[in-house]
């Protein structure tokens, strides 16, 4: 199936017609490619979650359309027959560990295939093999999920989404508050997923490393709306346009900016730590650099 | 949930939102018993000219209040129905088995949906034009006297404080928990009662799970703050009665006597 999303003018109000109505997302026309690894970056507030929760319809467009999966949702849509789209679309929200509820890891983890109509076996099945992606140990499956760890906690609700089988997963900041290890391991499961499974990986960050190491697709929000939508490499080789959207550089791209202004000719802005070793490499065997 | 009005707060600069809070809780709490004193209907008139005076002065739209009412609607013709239908006396125009309506059931069902209207306003305006925290603030003015017969008073207002600053909180915890859910494949909302009462389970289970970690994490907090109990305490906020409060009082006083004056006897 084409899994393709598009979005044509999508605006998106909350609360209409009331003194507290909000403007979240201002005539957004994007496509998404099938397949692809898009990081949503953006200034807080600039409408990323309320652009990713319009995916798998959990919001609907105030004006405009959104062609995913086969279906097009329009503001007209009702909550009917939601359910075939939102096993395509699998969405892991911030701080997901805590929609746990069930009395153990394995039945929470079963919990979302059997809403959509599989056995018990079925489940159990996909349930299991979705623990191995995770990396969660099989001892601990009869246990209490209130019982874990915070980084385990979490990874069994991302096994939760993943073992629907959705073909493309929303990740809204899956690493926040996680240690250093636990964020690299999250970020490898989602590359791997993206690389063998061929899932389309949407992932809203505030980590401007993740999205040079991991994303083949950046789209830059402000404001509601999408500012810039291409390639790491080009989002990023504008340092003062990146500062005036109030985001980061990326560790290897900041390092080396100031390295040229301290005087030392670098020919590019790399933007990962094995691009700026060639690159100072190639400095310093030019022989420019400044004793 | 988003076009319920009930319980918001809207900021605003007006007469009614600069007034103290004790004193517009006082003066709800006050207006709501003359409402139980009216029964004509220069009375009940005496007492809308008022709200709406009220309503004017919170420089909220009277539109937007009317829907703000809305979905209460339902609840106050209910009510009304069953008064006109089931109370006797009078001259009867219409009976069918139990029910009957007549003439002074009409009048008395039209009382109700005032009176309904009425108290609805006044706390609307109280909510809208008072932050939680300072009706919180204005609770524990209001109930400082009981101290004296060993009510805890402060320890009543911290509580009411705690629990009002995390409604917002748990309401986007809930929102976010439905979200989360519903990606899961489930149908909130939707097919037979028993359905519907399995279907808040997971919605329920991290809601309570969740409200006790904040409960841990902001005790822990609380005590590393140096919080010991709330007896000894300074505060932060404070309320003074203001010139506004003694004139607006004045005229509820006045109003008030009118109405026990133009009464039915």
């Amino acid at each position: 199936m084409d899994q393709t999303i598009n979005f044509k003018e999508v605006t998106h109000t909350y609360q209409a017609d009331t003194p507290f109505a909000q403007n979240a997302l201002n005539q957004v026309s994007l496509t998404i490619a099938s397949g692809s690894f898009t990081a949503i970056i953006g200034h807080t507030g600039s409408g990323k979650s309320t652009l990713v929760q319009h995916i798998n319809a959990l919001l609907k467009p105030t004006t405009g359309e959104i062609e995913v999966s086969g279906r097009t949702i329009t503001p007209a849509t009702t909550n009917k027959n939601l359910k075939q789209l939102r096993k395509h679309v699998g969405m892991v929200f911030q701080f997901p560990e805590k929609q746990l509820f069930e009395e153990t890891v394995i039945k929470d983890i079963m919990f979302g295939p059997k809403n959509y109509g599989a056995s018990d076996e079925e489940a159990r099945s996909d349930a299991q093999q979705a623990m191995a992606l995770v990396g969660i140990d099989e001892d601990l499956q009869d246990k209490s999920p209130f019982d874990l760890s915070g980084g385990q906690m979490r990874r069994v609700a991302i096994a939760g989404v993943l073992a629907m089988k959705p073909e493309i997963l929303i990740l809204d900041e899956p690493t926040a508050g996680l240690d250093p290890r636990g964020h690299k391991e999250i970020m490898d499961l989602a590359e791997d997923l993206h690389e063998h499974q061929g899932m389309t990986i949407i992932l809203v960050t505030h980590q401007m490393d993740d999205v040079v190491d991991y994303a083949s697709d950046v789209i830059v929000m402000d404001q509601g709306k999408i500012v810039k939508h291409g390639r790491p490499q080009e989002i990023f080789s504008d340092p003062q346009w990146v500062y005036q959207m109030h985001l980061d550089l990326p560790s290897s791209a900041e390092f080396a900016s100031r390295l040229i202004t301290a005087g030392v000719p670098l020919k590019s802005v790399p933007l990962t730590i094995d691009k700026l070793a060639d690159a100072i490499v190639e400095a310093v065997q030019g022989g420019h650099v400044h004793e | 949930m988003s076009n319920f009005l009930f319980g918001r707060y809207l900021p605003g600069n007006s007469w009614v939102h600069q007034m103290s809070p004790q004193s517009k809780l006082m003066l709800s709490f006050y207006f709501v018993v003359v409402i139980f004193f009216a029964n004509n209907i220069w009375t009940y008139a005496a007492l809308s000219v008022l709200i709406l005076m009220v309503v004017l002065m919170s420089g909220v739209s009277i539109g937007y209040f009317l829907k703000g009412i809305r979905p209460l609607i339902w609840l106050i013709i209910f009510t009304v129905l069953l008064q006109i239908l089931f109370s006797s006396g009078g001259h009867v125009y219409w009976h069918f088995g139990p029910f009957s309506v007549s003439d002074t059931s009409l009048i008395n069902g039209g009382f109700i949906f005032i009176r309904f209207l009425l108290i609805i306003m006044i706390s609307t305006v109280l909510t809208l034009t008072t932050t939680p925290l300072a009706i919180a603030d204005g609770v524990q003015t209001v109930l400082r006297p009981l101290k004296k017969v060993h009510f805890p008073v402060d320890t009543l207002a911290l509580m009411l404080s705690i629990a009002l600053r995390f409604v917002p909180t748990l309401m986007d915890e809930m929102e976010t928990i439905l979200n989360a859910q519903r990606s899961r494949g489930v149908d909130f909302g939707s097919g037979s009662l028993r359905h519907r009462i399995q279907a808040a389970v997971p919605l329920l289970v991290p809601l309570f799970t969740g409200a006790i970690n904040h409960a841990e994490n902001l005790s822990t907090a609380m005590e590393a703050r140096g919080f010991t109990d709330s007896e000894h305490r300074s505060k932060y906020r404070i309320y003074r009665w203001q010139r506004k409060d003694t004139i607006s009082w004045a005229v509820f006083l006045l109003v008030g006597v009118l109405v026990l004056f133009i009464r039915k006897s």
